[in-house]
């Protein structure tokens, strides 16, 4: 028990010193939320332009894409806002900046992402919930289910970027396979399921759990369905726990970064 | 019981040869060939509790890779180490609480905060109580003399003042053993003769085993009772300060250059070059008194530049190693 | 051709060349850092093919949408969204340069900076451009069939609409990165653009825009950046149209220079007065 209270103060405090990384740099903390609402912004416009032309995408309506926006905006942003270091695990590796993390008396990968926060994703983060409150229906029911959704959104996230990030012990350089993994990630989270062939479908329940994420969380928010939560716990669970001990197999091949190489 | 105890360590890294052409490179890609490198090999030592040891080598020797595998970064490819009676690799989170360390090309601390924040941090990490870390902080805190830079972001600070503020974070949790991997690099010699007093009085104070690697044998001159010297991997080298002070830094060299010809004979100790007007003397201070040698040799003429040197580590490094190749070699 | 011609000429072809190689350095440098360029080709490859998705779900039951058929569409988009993936960074990097002083040192040359840069800008895009336009291809093959290309006229117009958009775009985005001589977080300017550019006819043709939004859309750069050359290749608006698009292309990339060569001659004499 003292150990999860020691562990709960320190990610505690963690997070207080990453808040006030973002108080500390405000000003790049506006621009950026400002220019992700921006890009936010233009796709809503191009889905407002389209589903006013065509009626509905794939069964989508304006409103459906937009909580989708909603969903993986807060996920993504809360990946990154409470664990900064998701998609720098490749570099802190290489760079032999695990060092640091090795000396403390903590777990080496919660020590590692709990460490950082990236400025921009707490605009994310808020905007989903931006969105949540302008969509028309807005209930506590509603908002506590997505409340609950982005938590587990935002374990599946850091999840499958740790383990594409952990590749980097297997493989030297692995940021190209990496940002690839986001960039997969997040194209088909943002647009609906069906659009995509029925042959591709099976990828995003599994290497890249884009439906846990978007599509199933979807479906919960439409139909107010709490019964959708346990299942949907469970997953996370599962990726979580295959992305720690990927990385902990990964931690026994660490060279203490590539400066060993330069010295050749 | 020992604080550190190392037997027949060896680290060795497999690294991938990159060759030159794009033919070549395309075929890297597919079959990659590698070469093992052994970063060090065989070493064995023991530092007792309260030691204060220097870890010496010149660039590349092995010294951090030795140290990361003491703090438990690194795991052995052969031999066995153990800290505090604790295995490095296997009881890591165990020994990081009792062990600090502090690399000097590595900050511990937030970059974009202020020490204090960073200080309050490494406490809820090394779980200590609140109470104990308000006493803690404003002791180091004095001791170190970095009240002014508390609440100023890390970024900000000079390198000399954001070495101390390592130190002193570094041993918030009150360490028994501290590891220092090269903490003078790239401080100017003002500082660095602070760092040494800060060292020097933590060691004496709280008895803390200090385990100081360096390339710079100036630096720890000072600090340390003994010195361990590896070269190549392995231990070539390990003795009291004391000794090998007597053997290899009782050499200097000394240059010197006058405004017009001078007579460079010095009772009993001859130039080992000269010109007309300048020449260098290697003095040996166990024959020789350097403030009589600096004496006679400011009285001899108008003196233009003056400069004296310790021998380069790895100089007095090839000597030893020569030396005791030779005497191997005699034993025979 | 008198001596002192002669000399001009020689001169100017001179200056020429010092700009050839600035190009064919960058060009270098690009193709051989392939690296990070994997990464454009593969978020290009990725957006053509959701957009594709898209466009194959909603032209289901349907043939055209403001007198575009689906193929149509999905070649439009693999043409709009080529100048800005073929020089993306372009304004990271130019920003980076401003505030890390590198630009200083570069302001001592002998040479016009504007062109300097412009030069660098399209070795990167030449190098750039074609793999990413052989890839759009190809997957425009997969998705819509062969390319509503009719005509060698059609193609040549085509690949001078694409020319005229990315210098459009660099030299924008070159005029944006140079707002850092003056403001510090210079990144809101450059997204501003970026995402109206998005909108004004990359994501969508400018006709699909509701009324107000497309006469907008026409007072600004951005349909000369993404929509000319994707509407002539995608929907050839005949010999007159597509000359009339070349010219509207061509006064927004003189105006994007001038602007540049204002911007530059107003930043410099700043980084004169910082001591730069």
């Amino acid at each position: 028990m003292d150990r999860v209270k020691a562990y709960l103060r320190f990610l505690g405090t963690s997070f207080a010193v990453n808040v006030q990384a973002v108080v500390e740099y405000r000003a790049n903390f506006l621009v950026q939320t400002f220019g992700m609402m921006l890009n936010n912004a233009a796709f809503a416009f191009f889905w407002a332009v389209l589903i006013g032309k065509v009626g509905n995408v794939g069964g989508y309506g304006f409103a459906d894409v937009m909580l989708i926006w909603a969903l993986v905006s807060s996920s993504f942003g809360l990946s990154h806002a409470a664990f900064g270091n998701v998609r720098s695990i490749g570099q802190i590796v290489q760079r032999g900046e695990l060092d640091l993390y090795l000396l403390q008396p903590k777990d080496v990968l919660l020590n590692v992402l709990a460490s950082r926060t990236v400025v921009s994703a707490w605009g994310d983060f808020a905007y989903g919930f931006l969105v949540l409150a302008l969509l028309p229906g807005l209930s506590p029911g509603r908002f506590a289910l997505f409340a609950v959704l982005i938590v587990i959104g935002a374990a599946i996230f850091t999840a499958t970027f740790a383990a594409a990030e952990s590749l980097c012990f297997f493989l030297g350089d692995a940021t190209g396979i990496s940002s690839a993994v986001t960039e997969f990630m997040l194209s088909f989270s943002l647009y609906p399921e069906s659009i995509f062939g029925r042959g591709m479908r099976w990828v995003f329940y599994t290497i890249l759990p884009s439906a846990y994420i978007a599509y199933v969380p979807l479906a919960a928010m439409k139909a107010l369905d709490w019964g959708l939560i346990p299942p949907l716990l469970g997953i996370a669970c599962l990726y979580a726990a295959a992305s720690y001990g990927f990385f902990r197999l990964g931690l026994r091949r660490y060279e203490s970064g590539n400066q060993m190489g330069a010295r050749i | 019981m020992s604080a550190i105890s190392v037997q027949r360590l060896s680290k060795s890294f497999r690294s991938k040869v990159r060759p030159e052409g794009l033919g070549s490179s395309l075929k890297s890609l597919i079959a990659p060939s590698y070469r093992e490198v052994e970063a060090v090999r065989e070493v064995s030592f023991e530092v007792e509790e309260g030691e204060v040891v220097a870890f010496l080598g010149p660039n590349g020797a092995g010294k951090s890779t030795t140290i990361k595998m003491l703090t438990g970064i690194l795991r052995p490819s052969s031999g066995y180490c153990s800290v505090l009676g604790l295995d490095p690799s296997r009881q890591r989170t165990a020994l990081a609480r009792s062990i600090g360390a502090v690399f000097g090309q590595r900050s511990q601390l937030w970059f974009h905060l202020p020490p204090s924040d960073s200080f309050r941090l490494l406490g809820a990490v090394y779980e200590i109580e609140p109470e104990v870390l308000a006493r803690r902080v404003p002791e180091l805190v004095e001791r170190f003399g970095i009240g002014p830079y508390m609440d100023m972001p890390v970024r900000k600070l000079s390198l000399g003042e954001r070495i101390r503020c390592e130190i002193a974070a570094s041993l918030l949790h009150a360490p028994k053993v501290l590891f220092l991997d090269e903490p003078t690099i790239g401080l100017d010699l003002v500082v660095r003769r602070e760092v040494r007093a800060l060292l020097s009085e933590i060691a004496r104070r709280d008895g803390t085993t200090v385990f100081i690697t360096s390339h710079d044998l100036g630096d720890i001159e000072r600090v340390c009772k003994r010195a361990i010297i590896i070269h190549h991997g392995g231990v070539v080298v390990d003795e009291s300060m004391k000794e090998l002070r007597h053997r290899s830094l009782s050499r200097k060299f000394i240059g010197v250059k006058y405004a017009s010809p001078v007579d460079f004979e010095l009772g009993g100790l001859k130039p080992v070059k000269r010109t007309e007007t300048a020449a260098s003397y290697v003095v040996d201070t166990n024959e020789h008194r350097l403030p009589e040698v600096l004496r006679a040799l400011v009285g001899r003429g108008e003196l233009e530049d003056l400069t004296v040197e310790d021998e380069a580590l790895e100089d007095i490094i090839a000597r030893i190693y020569a030396a005791g190749a030779s005497t191997g070699e005699a034993g025979l | 051709m008198s001596g002192s011609e002669r000399r001009a000429f020689r001169g100017l072809r001179m200056k020429a060349r010092k700009y050839a190689v600035a190009a064919s350095v960058s060009f270098r440098e690009r193709t051989a850092y392939g690296g990070s360029f994997l990464g454009t080709a593969l978020a290009y490859a990725l957006f053509v093919f959701v957009f594709s998705r898209i466009w194959g779900t909603v032209y289901a039951g349907r043939a055209d949408i403001d007198g575009y058929t689906r193929a149509q569409m999905i070649w439009y988009f693999i043409v709009a969204e080529l100048p800005g993936m073929a020089l993306s960074g372009v304004f990271w990097s130019l920003s980076q340069d401003m505030k890390s002083g590198q630009v200083a040192y570069l302001l001592s040359r002998p040479y016009s900076f504007v062109l300097y840069s412009y030069a660098l800008g399209a070795g990167k895009a030449l190098a750039n451009g074609p793999i990413l336009l052989a890839i759009g291809c190809a997957l425009g093959f997969l998705t819509a069939g062969p390319p509503p290309l009719s005509s060698a006229g059609q193609g040549a117009g085509l690949v001078l609409g694409l020319l005229l958009a990315g210098s459009i775009y660099y030299l924008l985005n070159l005029a944006i990165a140079m707002t850092a001589f003056w403001v510090e977080e210079n990144a809101a300017f450059f997204w501003i653009f970026q995402k109206l550019a998005l909108v004004a006819g990359t994501l969508v043709p400018i006709e699909l825009l509701p009324g107000a939004a497309r006469r907008a859309a026409w007072l600004t750069p951005f349909p000369a950046m993404s929509y000319a050359p994707a509407k002539l290749l995608a929907a050839w608006p005949g010999t007159g149209g597509a000359l009339g698009l070349l010219g509207y292309q061509a006064a927004w990339a003189l105006l994007a220079a001038l602007a540049c060569q204002a911007i530059y001659a107003l930043g410099r004499s700043r980084l004169r007065v910082n001591g730069g």
